[in-house]
């Protein structure tokens, strides 16, 4: 059963919310540069990824947002939109279009208004979002591990065994460990915290994550505050 | 001895061109038409703008027949008709009926322009039910209403909230028969979406199509203008049926095929996209001139892509919508050609004869 484009689950959802949402959308600068008019003739699926593995259209993103069809925009906010891998190979468009454009913005107007979806979307990335956000830096090459990520598949197994080697082969610093690469520089982290702060970024974090803003509200706040910073991020 | 003059039928866009360029060139032309004012169908069905540029058709017709009127090479002859013709290429005697009785002309080569005739969307299908509902339009009555820089909905006389254009109504159908594509109806279809939406903003347009044909520079300056800067939706899907909602309001029903999906959409005006049919006109010459029609009943041409004009008849040509679909590029070229062939026959007549 592919994804329900009827617009029934939404049903109870009033049309002013799915318009205010798809105006928020439409208002953004960048709106204009990522879609003209669509031809609906599938080159962006042809290219995507995400398409041949889950039931996902770039073409009716870019669709549904030029036939200005709320009902439907709200379907994919909801859904589609966390199928994409934001690779942007949709952009062969010969109208110019991006529907990956146009999905990066409806991810940051889903974040921003906390819908279910961004939360359940960002649910299982809460350990890399807090490490990313209190460090500045997440994964390094010695945790490629054989045991350390499961998920990552079996593969992982073999890389680990010359990982050595294979890091040596490529030309920039790969070669940091959890020990060096999450011992960022002060000023770096003072920067990283003021700019997240600054742009709205824990406030995106608080709507879709509560829990994970309190505690780098924690870390934040004191780290700024022993640098001479009087910032509170309510 | 002097070349014989020309005889063109039909002062729509194509004969009003193959006129002009006869005399241009210094050939005499008699141009017969039977309404009593040049124009064709522009002018006759009440166009508002012509397709693509957006041109006053009423203007731009009256300044097509000032090029011809007056000029005293050419022979202009309203409200008058060709009943018969005999002889060959070179040297026709054709009779014309007009308001001043029959006269018998005699004329070295002949242009037939005498154009199309709209299809009649009750004529064989009712399923849009345009005799049935006030609502149901075809480009021509939106075109008429485009005219008056009103767009009210017939049945209620307020301006409409939404509209829909439904493509190939009369073409591409091997039900009706008229297997071919009529070739103006998407960019006509495309404009008038613009005038809609210009007149009535609040007003959503939906075009649904099977495919939009839009040749060379009809893209940019009709197809993506309406889609990116009025937001008119093109949908893909064909309707299958009209019926009327509890309200009153008409209802389309298709397929959204590019979603997947079926569909069923309130409308408050639906708009058939109907094409090109043979006028009677053509019908009628080509009986008179003793040429062959092709599968269509539209004048039959012999020379391929290369020759759109020759027809089975030595010193008879045809030009413009007589032959088959065409948009006004293709009318005023066709027609140009038409002339140059037909100024061959008479010059060479000419020279055979001082020999």
């Amino acid at each position: 059963m592919g994804l329900d484009l009827s617009g029934r689950q939404y049903a109870n959802v009033p049309l002013q919310e799915k318009q205010r949402l798809f105006d928020e959308v439409k208002a953004d600068l960048r709106y204009d540069d990522y879609l003209f008019g669509c031809y609906e003739c599938g080159i962006c699926v042809a290219a995507c990824p995400s398409a041949r593995f889950y039931d996902f259209s770039p073409r009716k993103i870019a669709q549904t947002m030029a036939r200005e069809d709320v009902d439907l925009f709200y379907v994919m906010l909801n859904d589609s939109v966390w199928d994409c891998s934001q690779c942007f190979s949709c952009d062969v468009c010969p109208r110019k279009n991006s529907p990956g454009g146009l999905i990066t913005l409806m991810r940051e107007v889903a974040v921003k208004n906390g819908l279910p979806s961004a939360q359940q979307a960002l649910e299982g990335y809460g350990r890399v979002v807090y490490k990313i956000m209190a460090t500045g830096t997440q994964v390094s090459p010695d945790m490629l591990q054989d045991n350390a990520f499961p998920d990552w598949g079996p593969h992982v197994k073999d890389i680990s065994q010359n990982l050595d080697v294979w890091r040596r082969a490529l030309p920039p610093d790969t070669m940091h460990t959890t020990e060096t690469s999450w011992r960022v520089d002060d000023k770096t982290i003072h920067e990283l915290y003021l700019i997240w702060h600054m742009t709205g970024v824990m406030d995106m974090i608080k709507e879709v994550d509560e829990g994970l803003f309190m505690i780098l509200q924690d870390v934040m706040e004191e780290r700024l505050e022993d640098a001479g910073y009087d910032v509170s991020f309510d | 001895m002097s070349e014989r003059p020309i005889l063109v039928v039909g002062g729509g866009p194509a004969g009003m061109e193959a006129t002009r360029g006869l005399a241009a060139a210094g050939y005499r032309a008699v141009l017969v038409e039977k309404r009593d004012e040049l124009g064709g169908t522009p002018v006759s069905g009440s166009y508002a703008a012509l397709t693509p540029d957006f041109r006053d058709a009423g203007e731009a017709m009256a300044e097509m027949a000032a090029t011809i009127q007056g000029d005293p090479l050419v022979d202009i002859r309203t409200g008058s008709r060709v009943t018969d013709a005999s002889g060959q290429a070179g040297a026709f005697a054709v009779t014309v009926e007009g308001p001043g009785g029959s006269e018998q002309l005699e004329v070295g080569a002949v242009i037939l322009a005498t154009g199309f005739q709209h299809f009649d969307p009750g004529r064989e299908t009712q399923q849009y039910g345009y005799y049935e509902y006030d609502d149901v339009l075809t480009l021509v009555d939106l075109e008429r209403m485009l005219k008056t820089g009103q767009v009210l909905v017939p049945s209620t006389g307020k301006p409409p909230e939404r509209l829909c254009f439904i493509q190939c109504v009369g073409s591409r159908d091997r039900q009706i028969g008229n297997e071919y594509c009529s070739k103006v109806c998407c960019g006509v279809a495309a404009k008038e979406s613009i005038e809609v939406r210009k007149l009535v903003p609040d007003c959503r347009v939906f075009v649904f199509y099977i495919d939009m044909r839009m040749y060379g520079y009809w893209e940019p300056q009709i197809y993506w203008v309406s889609q990116e800067q009025h937001h008119v939706n093109y949908i893909k899907g064909i309707a299958t049926q009209i019926t009327r909602t509890k309200d009153g309001r008409l209802l389309v029903r298709g397929e959204d095929t590019t979603m997947g999906r079926p569909m069923e959409v309130p409308m408050d005006m639906v708009v058939l996209s109907v094409g090109m049919e043979p006028s009677p006109g053509t019908i009628e010459m080509a009986g008179v001139f003793g040429l062959a029609l092709n599968k269509y009943r539209f004048i039959d041409t012999l020379g391929g892509a290369l020759d759109t004009v020759t027809t089975s008849v030595p010193g008879i040509f045809a030009c413009g919508a007589a032959t088959g679909p065409a948009d006004l590029e293709d009318s005023v070229s066709s027609a140009a050609a038409a002339a140059m062939k037909a100024i061959g026959v008479v010059r060479r007549a000419a020279l055979a004869g001082s020999t």
